[in-house]
């Protein structure tokens, strides 16, 4: 691959709108169950990145 | 009557995953992609299967149910044009909206200056694929989207919602169709997952083929660093889709790498360069690959031969299929190779005749599988396709 790949691919990667250490930014100290907020914040932003790409690919 | 049912699905699951992987099952595996042809025999209008998404459902079940076949596509007439109207979808031309209702729906490629993708925006492209989706293309591409820093509007908002949901409510049916087509006409479904070439996504979407045309000439560099920038998103919606029993394929639709569109040092540097390591990667997981190459790919079935043995299954529309056994045979299933106009013109005996000769002089050893050279649309002859299925089904045994 060529550079330009592999800088997109850091920045962000297969799967993901808005990464989770950018989301971590907004949020204020977690009191709770850390890995449960970013488990469940990466599975629901998954399914904003299928849907962009299904619209491309599919519809 | 469950017993039994569940008994022909997993004789046809044996049989059509044999074949697959270029094995010989007990007879030659029946897996037709019926598209607009599942209306016109359900009684619908291709406007009632394109537009309301149950009725091609069901269109789909009345034919697994009628005709003796292994495999079908839970829906082959897959653009749901419910889900793109929500959205504002502007490059179809719907039956029923923008067409007559007995037509089917209509890709509608806009002219080169109105790409939604243009030459400039190669580098925001290549930077972030998935930024760029969501806020260059898809306001391009949508009537009621609107591009970041634009005034919002209602319609904007609820593109998203009733796109969003319209898509999960869509997807999801897909499961309940496959369950109802293996326990009401013990029906496999043929395929899980969707995977296009990252140069056919440039052509088909992005820039058209025309600019994508000129772009090979004027920009080639940034052409080849796009395709390369799309193919870990590719790889990536393609698995998310598999089946997780890795029994069928992931389908490719295949459609701007064939003979004439470009040529063979443009097919190898672009086309199969970004294509390869996706396949490879899907492969490495564990899942074949069916490549539905839409068009005329002899010149390039060497380049398909360098995959592992059993890795794919090679659907042939355009070329001929014994001479495609010449070169694939040892290495993949086919599939097809009955042509669509024998279907639609020919008679039942011209039909006869010509699945003779296919399976004479390539399903003798096992790896082949019945199906037209194309999408089966509502000018199938319905006899026709009773004649290709009760002779395949006779005279295709082992």
């Amino acid at each position: 691959m060529s550079n330009h790949a592999e800088t997109q691919e850091a920045s962000r990667p297969p799967g993901v709108c808005i990464p989770w250490q950018e989301k971590l930014k907004d949020l204020p100290e977690i009191k709770g169950d850390r890995e449960l907020v970013q488990r469940v914040w990466e599975d629901v932003d998954a399914l904003g990145y299928v849907y962009i790409w299904h619209c491309l690919l599919s519809f | 009557m469950a017993q039994d049912m569940e008994r022909l699905y997993q004789e046809r699951l044996k049989r059509y995953t044999t074949a697959m992987r270029n094995g010989k099952p007990d007879k030659v595996p029946i897996r037709p992609f019926v598209a607009e042809f599942t209306a016109k025999y359900a009684g619908y209008t291709c406007q009632e299967v394109t537009h309301d998404y149950t009725k091609a459902f069901d269109a789909a079940r009345k034919c697994a149910a009628d005709f003796d076949w292994d495999a079908v596509v839970g829906n082959m007439v897959y653009v749901w044009t419910g889900l793109t109207e929500a959205q504002g979808t502007a490059y179809y031309a719907v039956p029923g909206i923008d067409l007559d209702p007995d037509v089917g729906f209509q890709y509608k490629e806009p002219p080169e200056g109105f790409a939604y993708m243009q030459p400039e925006d190669y580098d925001a492209l290549i930077e972030d694929p998935t930024g760029f989706l969501y806020n260059v293309w898809l306001p391009r591409a949508s009537r009621d989207v609107e591009p970041p820093g634009s005034p919002t509007s209602f319609r904007n908002n609820l593109a998203f919602v009733k796109g969003g949901m319209a898509m999960m409510q869509y997807f999801s049916g897909f499961g309940d169709q496959a369950a109802r087509l293996r326990a009401e006409s013990g029906t496999v479904s043929a395929i899980a997952g969707i995977l296009k070439a990252p140069f056919d996504i440039l052509a088909d979407k992005l820039r058209g083929f025309i600019g994508l045309t000129m772009d090979l000439f004027e920009r080639p560099e940034k052409v080849l660093a796009a395709c390369e920038a799309l193919m870990p998103h590719l790889t990536w919606v393609a698995l998310s889709g598999a089946d997780p029993d890795k029994q069928v394929p992931i389908s490719i639709w295949m459609h701007r790498g064939c003979v004439p569109f470009v040529s063979p040092e443009q097919f190898e540097r672009y086309y199969w360069a970004t294509l390869k390591p996706i396949i490879e990667e899907i492969i490495a997981r564990g899942h074949q690959v069916l490549f539905y190459a839409e068009g005329n790919w002899r010149p390039h079935l060497k380049s398909f031969a360098e995959l592992p043995a059993g890795s794919i299954i090679y659907h042939v529309d355009q070329d001929d299929i014994l001479k495609v056994h010449d070169v694939l045979g040892d290495r993949f299933c086919l599939s097809g190779g009955i042509p669509n106009f024998l279907l639609s013109y020919g008679t039942p005996d011209q039909v006869r005749e010509h699945c003779k000769r296919v399976i004479d002089g390539v399903a003798r050893d096992g790896g082949y599988i019945c199906d037209a050279s194309a999408i089966m649309q509502d000018d199938t002859s319905v006899e026709n396709m009773r004649a290709m299925t009760d002779f395949v089904r006779e005279y295709g045994v082992y």
